[in-house]
């Protein structure tokens, strides 16, 4: 198959709410900052659909590891803001640590299989 | 934890949080606009989607079914008020059932700290009695350390008041008592431990709220007054409050304090005489002492005892603890009946979920463009599922609440003709509640269960659910029928026939020598005057004695073991004449000398059951070690059992060590009802301290009887009741089933087929499980009543007339179900039907 016609590589499944946790580590985000900024530093390789990122969000407003504050937007406009608790700091760790464990182990085998 | 709190808030606050939600997503859309980029996707689903993220799906689901539930039921109101009011008849006679079980053996009394307080009676694997000794009761209470207080009551014939010719129920007991079950009383005061215990303290009364209002006419002064109870004067020192509970049930109108027994019952020794067995016994367990370690002390002190009195204490004896502050301390027995009412109740509710569950099927068809839609739409069949179950319990719950009210008023009613206690009341309590909850649930799932999966499977066509459910509705109403005849049968029986004695013309008399301080040979002198004296009178035509009269106060049982069956053995101690006076045939043998000392008399029974086949006379009754020599066969005569046709007797000749206990027996010539003035002055001139208790066998006998005749008519009635809900609702799954095939019927017609051809086709599918269903029915009521044959009075449980006249009862309700819509079918106009499609 030409490469033109090869649908996008999507996101892996259960990587979103790491990569969230991880752009809110250094400051807090809007909903549309965080999947701009995704989009950004992936290199626009990884695009978060909206379809994907409330729902995403919603359900670590549930688990604690981030909270919602209202503020402004560069246009003037009131909208919330997302930051890390302290649980949602820890969880990044972890989900960190296990993330560089299994990409270890995949590129071992890859290389050497 | 946290989560879970972050949940309740987001559940509170919904509103808000979904606002502000939509706002973000909002704001991402229009900057996502400015720069071009029109990703909008599905707005609704994202917003779907990160809703259920709090986890509260389904609750909106539930919310969301309860609504279209009700409105696909308002909309059919009809159905709806059918299904409510078969559902009310079958839950409400189930929690009209328990109702009466909580109220008599569940609910505590309203006394303080209920769970505490135990009855204790004596028992043995052989032996049982609910009273013991007052000096035994006395012995525990010093030595147990596990009890922290010891109530008895010990019951007395009723009492003279003042002059009045009808004596009053009276009871003495513990001065403790009304303090340890925190009494308030209306009026005065109640019994106090420092006033009452001693013996030589000024004697008191208390008086019952009832009789204070009938006989005193609720006068205040009468607190501080004097009356006279057989003679003796009392101090009145205060009245019961109205709402009054007392230990064992029943109360009497006097309370006396127990140490003025023997002020009242001159020359008595009952209080301290460890044989004489009279008073019931309760106690308190001690703070943090269980029942089982309360049981295992009082083991060992009964032990004790027996090395202090080897003679009154049974082998293997120990002491019996029950929960004892409710309406009535359950025996092993009543349990058994219980759980037979329990049995038929859910028999009721059977019937009514069956009949339900067809009219669901029927409806089912008419949904069918519904639920092609809701597939269409995208529906999952779990959730069409999911959705008609919430329905069912939507009904079930709607039929829950018109059941308890319909029990709230049934119980009403009882309680009103029944003589219970003014503290009881109708309201359901906790428990009450929480068992409709249960039954609701469980008639849900009967009933709904087949309906929805088979309209979620979408596959009504098949006939089999609906003939099982026709199969179930003609066996439970086939088993309630059967169960309402017998019982109608026993009452009948048991109102025409003989029980084995005379009773019409018997009259007992109990002058309570033992309890007046007679020796035997005093209470020999006293009998031999007071037999002579009544033969005299001429209304009376024969005199004896007996130990345990008939419908008397204690009963005596031995349970035995003849030939791998347990046989109940009623025993009695009588004099010579005693067959004679109660109208009990001797078939063989003879009766008794006087003064005879090692025989026996059988009843007919005991003797075929024991010497099957040989000469019962000379043979040899053994109990425990003695041996005594059978002198006599006597006809059957359930003296002392009148519901137990099971039961045998053993007649023994009373001794000169009975004579103090001996109750007498007179035969009237005519009419019983003038004897007891005669009798009560031969007794005052013998010796004007005794107040005998005079009782007629023929009333005593009749209130008997009418306890089974109530519990006839109930079952009748709802057996019945039964019957006709089953047969509507097979009227209405054949009438839907010929609706179905009215084409088919009209096109048979219309080829010149016979009416009865076309009646046998449309009705063929209902034969076999309605056959079925009588077979498993009468089989069901067959093992069933095996539980009832106490209370059948004699009548057998497999008696073939009962049996036969409900089977055809039941034949003829579903045959005219059965017949009824098929008829009007049969008589259609078959041009109109053929072109109608």
């Amino acid at each position: 198959m030409p490469m033109k016609d090869r649908p996008k590589p999507g996101m892996p499944p259960g990587a979103l709410p790491m990569l969230i946790l991880r752009v809110l580590q250094t400051r807090s985000l809007h909903g549309y900052a965080i999947a701009q900024r995704i989009h950004l530093l992936s290199s626009e390789v990884l695009a978060v659909e909206e379809g994907l990122l409330y729902p995403t969000l919603q359900k670590m407003l549930v688990k604690g590891w981030v909270t919602a504050e209202w503020g402004v937007s560069e246009t003037n406009r009131k909208v919330r803001f997302y930051s890390l608790t302290p649980e949602g700091r820890s969880c990044l760790q972890t989900e960190l640590s296990d993330y560089g464990r299994v990409t270890q182990a995949i590129q071992d085998i890859l290389r050497t299989a | 934890m946290g989560e879970i709190f972050r949940r309740i808030r987001y559940l509170l606050r919904r509103r808000r949080f979904d606002a502000e939600l939509e706002n973000d997503m909002e704001f991402h859309r229009e900057m996502a606009a400015r720069q071009g980029r029109s990703n909008f996707g599905n707005v609704l689903r994202m917003r779907e989607q990160a809703r259920e993220a709090w986890g509260w799906t389904w609750l909106d689901r539930l919310v969301q079914d309860l609504r279209y539930a009700a409105r696909t039921l308002a909309r059919s109101p009809g159905f709806t008020l059918t299904a409510v009011l078969v559902l009310a008849i079958g839950i409400g006679v189930n929690v009209s059932a328990f109702s009466l079980f909580n109220m008599v053996a569940l609910k505590p009394l309203p006394v303080r700290d209920p769970d505490s307080i135990v009855r204790l009676e004596r028992r043995s694997p052989q032996s049982y009695t609910s009273e013991m000794p007052y000096a035994s009761a006395i012995f525990y209470r010093d030595h147990a350390k596990s009890l922290s207080a010891m109530m008895a009551v010990l019951g007395v014939p009723p009492m003279v008041v003042d002059n009045d010719l009808q004596p009053i129920p009276a009871s003495f007991v513990t001065p403790n008592m009304f303090a340890e079950l925190g009494t308030v009383p209306a009026y005065g005061r109640l019994f106090d431990p420092a006033r009452e215990a001693a013996s030589d303290a000024p004697p008191t009364v208390v008086l019952s709220y009832g009789l204070w209002q009938r006989r005193f006419g609720a006068d205040p002064s009468v607190v501080g007054g004097t009356v006279y109870l057989n003679g003796k004067p009392a101090t009145v020192i205060g009245v019961t409050p109205y709402d009054f509970a007392g230990l064992g049930g029943g109360g009497p109108d006097l309370w006396l304090p127990m140490a003025q027994q023997p002020y009242f019952v001159e020359g008595s020794k009952v209080l301290t005489d460890p044989s004489a067995g009279s008073v019931r016994m309760w106690g308190r367990l001690a703070p943090g002492v269980s029942p089982k370690m309360a049981a295992q002390e009082l083991r060992t002190l009964t032990n004790e005892l027996r090395r202090q009195y080897p003679k009154e204490i049974w082998d293997n004896e120990y002491i019996d603890i029950k929960p004892g502050a409710h309406l009535q301390v359950m025996q092993p027995e009543m349990y058994r009946v219980a759980a037979m009412v329990a049995v038929l109740t859910l028999l009721i509710l059977a019937v009514a979920c069956a009949n339900l569950g067809g009219l669901l099927l029927a409806r089912a068809v008419t949904r069918e463009h519904e639920m092609g839609i809701r597939i269409a739409i995208g529906a999952s069949r779990g959730r069409i599922f999911r959705q008609l179950c919430t329905e069912s319990l939507f009904l079930a719950f709607l039929g829950a609440a018109a059941g308890l009210g319909l029990s709230y008023a049934v119980l009403q009613v009882a309680l009103s003709r029944l003589d219970t206690p003014k503290w009881v009341t109708a309201t359901p309590d906790w428990r009450v509640l929480l068992f409709t909850l249960g039954i609701s649930v469980l008639a849900a799932l009967f009933f709904g269960l087949t309906p929805a999966l088979q309209i979620a499977r979408q596959r009504q066509r098949k006939t089999i659910a609906r003939q099982v459910l026709i199969g179930a509705q003609v066996a439970a109403s086939c088993v309630l029928l059967i169960v309402a005849g017998l019982l109608v049968r026993a009452s009948l029986h048991a109102l025409y026939t003989d029980p084995g004695f005379g009773y019409e013309q018997l009259l007992s008399v109990d002058p309570e020598l033992g309890q007046h301080g007679y020796t035997p040979a005093d209470a020999q002198a006293f009998l031999t005057q007071m037999r002579s004296r009544l033969l005299a009178v001429p209304g009376v035509k024969s005199v004896s004695l007996v130990k345990l009269p008939p419908l008397g106060h204690t009963i005596s049982r031995m349970d035995t073991e003849i030939d791998g069956h347990s046989v109940a053995i009623y025993p009695n101690w009588v004099d010579s004449g005693f067959f004679r006076t109660m109208g009990i045939p001797l078939l063989l043998g003879r009766s008794f000398y006087s003064g005879e000392k090692n025989a026996v008399i059988v009843s007919q029974s005991l003797a075929r059951k024991e010497w099957p086949g040989l000469n019962p006379i000379g043979q040899k009754f053994k109990n425990g070690d003695d041996s005594f020599l059978v002198v006599g066969v006597a006809g059957n005569a359930r003296v002392n059992a009148i519901n137990d046709d099971d039961a045998v007797e053993v007649y023994w000749p009373a001794q000169l060590a009975d004579m103090a206990d001996m109750v007498v027996m007179v035969k009237a010539a005519r009419e019983p009802g003038t004897l007891p003035p005669i009798v009560k002055s031969i007794s005052a001139s013998l010796d004007p301290k005794l107040f005998p208790e005079t009782r007629q066998i023929k009333s005593l006998y009749h209130d008997n009887v009418l306890g089974v005749e109530r519990v006839a008519m109930v079952v009748s009635l709802i057996g019945f009741v039964a019957v006709m809900v089953a047969g509507v609702g097979i009227i209405g799954l054949v009438s839907f089933s010929v609706s179905q095939r009215l084409k088919e019927i009209a096109i048979r017609l219309a080829l010149g087929a016979k009416k009865i051809q076309v009646l046998a086709a449309v009705l063929r599918q209902f034969a076999w499980p309605i056959v079925l269903g009588m077979v498993v029915g009468t089989g069901i009521a067959a093992a069933a009543s095996k539980v009832l044959r106490r209370a059948l009075y004699g009548v057998d449980n497999l008696d073939p007339a009962s049996y036969a006249v409900a089977i055809l009862v039941l034949l003829a309700i579903v045959g005219l179900a059965a017949l009824l819509p098929t008829r009007r079918a049969l008589r259609l106009d078959l041009a109109k039907t053929l072109h109608y499609e």
